[in-house]
């Protein structure tokens, strides 16, 4: 069975938790099985957040993550409690203010949460331009099918500027890339 | 898959308690249940039902259960605390038969604990909190899925056998989004209502299935409730020969109906030396490490009981005769592993992989406990 795990964590009040909701139910959106997972801290904000999405070809029996495919890592303290537990195929994608001082070649620092400031003048899309990076960078959802899942989870008031966090972030790799 | 949509465990419980016809809810929302009370407020309005937030967890359950005298299929959800708190209300619900549905999202304990982790912590709280002699019917499913299937079934064994019935499930379950597709349309069984004449109508007096019929209050049968031991007219009474009828029929309606109520998954046991025994969200781990150590030729299997009370005890005992090793995975320091004891016998060794730090059982902690309980056979 073909299995990819991903896991964002970040801080509360970076959308962590509705970023992989967003993937994996673009996942299903085209066709596959998904699980979204969720670890969140007693606190109502601040605190440690996170979000794992296992995506599969069939019924997916153990729900939760078990070797991460991509990490992506949105706050320090998310880097230096998940880079650790990597195997070695597996790639970190981490926020560019806290970049660990360990970085292997296969892994890529991108500004996420400076990016989604610029978008929203905040850091609530930081999830959503992670996504973006996500999907530039492994293709495991169409681009378009990830833009109808977030039209289809985030209000509509906030639709626009959230397709903008989309594609700010699958840009930060093609500019990576060039 | 067609239709599928990615649905939270909690929303599947809500989704399945309205396909089963609940119409009355009331609870004090509770990390990790709140979102079963938050989608009520949602949805039990327009399905003509009525949502109460009370000022705590004894009042909640108080509440269901006067609304179910009144003829609503209800149900309440919390998280161990609150479970604590609803202890004498359910040996009240148990004493006066009267339907109703408790959800248990079972977090790290004791007290207020870990509140957003994981834990099978509350499971014999869940057949021996409250005081006295009584049966439980305690359901315990591990998928989202299955939540829904189960929640149905619920209320339809609390409304067939006239008691509390309680869905126990872990944060992971109650958390995790997974891709399901729902019926759409479930069986509903309600309970017995009486049909003769309400001036000589004896509210305890039961049939040889040991369920009374019941009239809901305003129905114009006249009946008194009290969790105060009660003859068949519903009135206390210390004689013996009364109060011991009393305690037996409501155990017997109970055991005397296990196979309407005991479900049971087993997977590859025919030539199995090791089972494991592992439920809820532990049984997603299990069916995956089986499956890993048959590749590696290890002769293993798994009963997951859906179903943890009454125990199977027949049903586990019968694998227990089959296999070398039992290993009981749960997540406490070792709760459902003294049942599985008394159920062996003697006919298996009997090994725990208990774990009580608010992390998961993993598949490969068990591939590894699978291999260490080979080991030590031979």
């Amino acid at each position: 069975m073909d299995r990819s795990e991903y896991r964002i964590a970040g801080a509360g009040g970076q959308g962590v938790v509705t970023a992989g909701r967003i993937l994996a139910e673009a996942a299903i959106l085209s066709g596959a099985e998904a699980i979204h997972n969720q670890v969140y801290g007693p606190q109502s904000r601040g605190g440690a957040s996170r979000s794992d999405v296992v995506i599969a070809t069939e019924r997916i029996g153990y729900p939760l993550a078990e070797e991460i495919d991509l990490l992506v890592a949105l706050s320090g303290e998310a880097c230096s409690r998940y880079h650790p537990e990597l195997a070695d195929r597996s790639r970190l994608v981490v926020d560019s203010r806290c970049v660990p001082t360990d970085l292997r070649t296969s892994d890529r620092p991108y500004p996420i949460v400076d990016t989604a400031r610029s978008v929203s003048g905040g850091q609530l899309v930081s999830g959503v331009v992670a996504l973006g990076v996500l999907q530039a960078l492994t293709g495991v959802v169409e681009a378009a099918t990830l833009c109808r899942a977030v039209a289809d989870r985030v209000p509509t008031r906030h639709c626009e500027m959230n397709l903008e966090a989309l594609e700010a972030g699958m840009r930060l790799v093609a500019g990576d890339e060039r | 898959m067609s239709g599928a949509k990615l649905v939270q465990g909690n929303e599947a419980c809500v989704r399945g308690a309205l396909a089963a016809g609940c119409n009355f809810y009331a609870g004090y929302p509770i990390t990790p249940s709140s979102e079963i009370a938050e989608l009520m407020v949602r949805f039990l309005p327009d399905a003509g039902g009525v949502f109460v937030q009370m000022e705590d967890e004894i009042a909640s359950l108080a509440t269901v259960i006067g609304a179910s005298l009144a003829g609503s299929r209800a149900m309440t959800a919390t998280s161990g605390p609150g479970f604590s708190l609803m202890q004498e209300h359910i040996g009240f619900a148990t004493m006066a038969e009267v339907p109703c549905v408790v959800v248990n999202v079972m977090r790290g304990g004791p007290s207020t604990g870990l509140p957003t982790s994981p834990s099978q912590g509350d499971v014999m709280q869940a057949r021996w909190g409250t005081h006295g002699d009584h049966p439980s019917i305690v359901l315990a499913p591990s998928s989202v899925g299955e939540v829904f299937n189960l929640t149905v079934k619920a209320f339809n064994l609390a409304e067939r056998f006239r008691t509390p019935v309680t869905l126990i499930y872990d944060e992971i379950i109650g958390h995790t989004r997974e891709s399901v597709v729902f019926p759409d349309s479930v069986d509903v069984i309600s309970r017995p209502r009486p049909n003769g004449d309400p001036s000589t109508f004896l509210p305890k007096a039961a049939p040889p299935d040991g369920v009374p019929p019941m009239p809901a209050f305003g129905d114009g049968y006249r009946f008194h409730v009290t969790g105060l031991t009660h003859d068949e007219r519903g009135f206390p009474t210390t004689d013996p020969g009364q109060a011991g009828a009393l305690i037996t029929r409501i155990h017997d309606k109970v055991t005397n109906h296990q196979e309407e109520i005991t479900e049971i998954e087993t997977l590859m046991l025919d030539d199995a030396e090791i089972a494991i025994f592992a439920y809820g969200i532990v049984g997603r781990s299990a069916h995956e490490a089986v499956l890993r150590a048959r590749e590696a030729g290890i002769r293993v299997g798994m009963i997951r009981p859906l179903t943890l009370w009454p125990f199977p005890y027949h049903q586990v005992g019968e694998v227990a005769a089959q296999v070398d090793t039992l290993l009981v995975a749960e997540m406490n320091l070792g709760q459902l592993i003294g049942e599985v004891e008394r159920a062996a016998a003697g006919r298996s060794e009997i090994v725990g992989h208990l774990r009580a730090d608010g992390e998961p059982i993993t598949p490969t902690d068990l591939v590894a406990a699978i291999s260490g309980a080979g080991a030590v056979r031979t």
